[in-house]
């Protein structure tokens, strides 16, 4: 707690929380970073799960560059609006559930990237039933990361 | 201004008013739209522009069906907080902005189809974009872009 108010009050979270324009632009790049996301790892988790079998599989990996650009616009912006208001954030047990979220969905992207893209035998144009599992998962904890970052403002 | 009035009045007005759940919701679901649409329609700009090769330019301009579902879904819940809204919504220059931005990514859209239909598909079947079409990919990409930034600036104004 004593390093949340330290944080809320350095000079950079009084910046944020007080410029008349960092607030809504760093918002502004939360979301788009949010749509480079949900985009590219929206349509490679749709295609493991047989969506627009014509995609090559493997070819889906060139989105990647996209969804970690997003993630790291994100995890920047996400951490200059978290350090504006440090304690508030840190309270919301909305705010926690999607960090567990993004936590979830970060290993499940590491396991499933190693299951479909680096076991080249089975690099054919069907996805195993476990890749399956895991990309319905991904998805599932993506859009609850997004629900859940858009309600911490109406939620405990 | 009698018109945005009229609107406040309205029983589905005054429903998200007197509900503490429904402007949430919907504010909630635009942002899901938002992904869809701009997440969608970011991947066939880039895709024009040459990013990811390995994915057949035909299938990628195949995901249209999602910027449609993202745009009707964004239209429904838009005005449903525009309604809630209309008195001060429909004088914030930002959201007078978006809606400008968003008539100019229209007629570019439009443009696009144009475009591409009188430019036959050999292209496609290449996957060499042409530069005209390169052009109008870029356009869509920063107009979308400025559409997003005037909506998140109108609670700000």
């Amino acid at each position: 707690m004593d390093f949340l108010a330290w944080l809320q009050g350095t000079a950079f979270a009084s910046a944020v929380a007080e410029t008349i324009w960092a607030y809504p632009l760093l918002e502004t790049l939360h979301a788009l970073g949010m749509a480079m996301l949900l985009g590219s790892l929206g349509l490679t988790n749709l295609r493991v799960l047989g969506y627009k079998p014509e995609l090559p599989l493997l070819g889906t990996q060139e989105l990647l560059p996209l969804a970690w650009l997003g993630f790291t616009i994100n995890a920047a912006s996400g951490l200059a609006l978290f350090t504006s208001d440090a304690i508030y954030f840190f309270s919301s047990y909305t705010f926690r559930i999607k960090l567990v979220l993004i936590a979830l969905a970060g290993v499940n992207a590491v396991v499933l990237a190693h299951k479909v893209f680096r076991e080249p035998a089975r690099s054919g144009a069907v996805a195993s039933t476990g890749a399956k599992w895991l990309a319905a998962s991904s998805l599932v904890f993506w859009v609850g990361a997004a629900v859940a970052g858009r309600l911490i403002a109406y939620t405990p | 201004m009698d018109f945005l009035v009229w609107l406040e009045s309205t029983p589905i007005a005054d429903a998200i008013t007197t509900s503490v759940w429904m402007y949430a919701t919907f504010e909630t679901i635009h942002y899901i739209g938002l992904a869809m649409l701009v997440g969608s329609i970011m991947l066939i700009d880039l895709r024009l522009l040459g990013f990811a090769r390995s994915l057949p330019l035909p299938s990628m301009l195949g995901l249209l069906p999602w910027v449609w579902a993202g745009f009707l879904t964004n239209v429904v819940t838009g005005s449903l907080m525009f309604i809630y809204n209309a008195t001060s919504f429909g004088t914030n220059r930002m959201f007078l902005l978006k809606m400008t931005l968003m008539a100019l990514a229209g007629i570019n859209a439009l443009v696009f189809t144009v475009a591409v239909a009188r430019s036959g598909d050999r292209w496609l079947a290449a996957q060499q974009t042409p530069a005209g079409i390169k052009v109008v990919a870029t356009l869509s990409l920063a107009l979308w872009l400025g559409v997003m930034t005037a909506g998140r600036w109108m609670a700000y104004v």
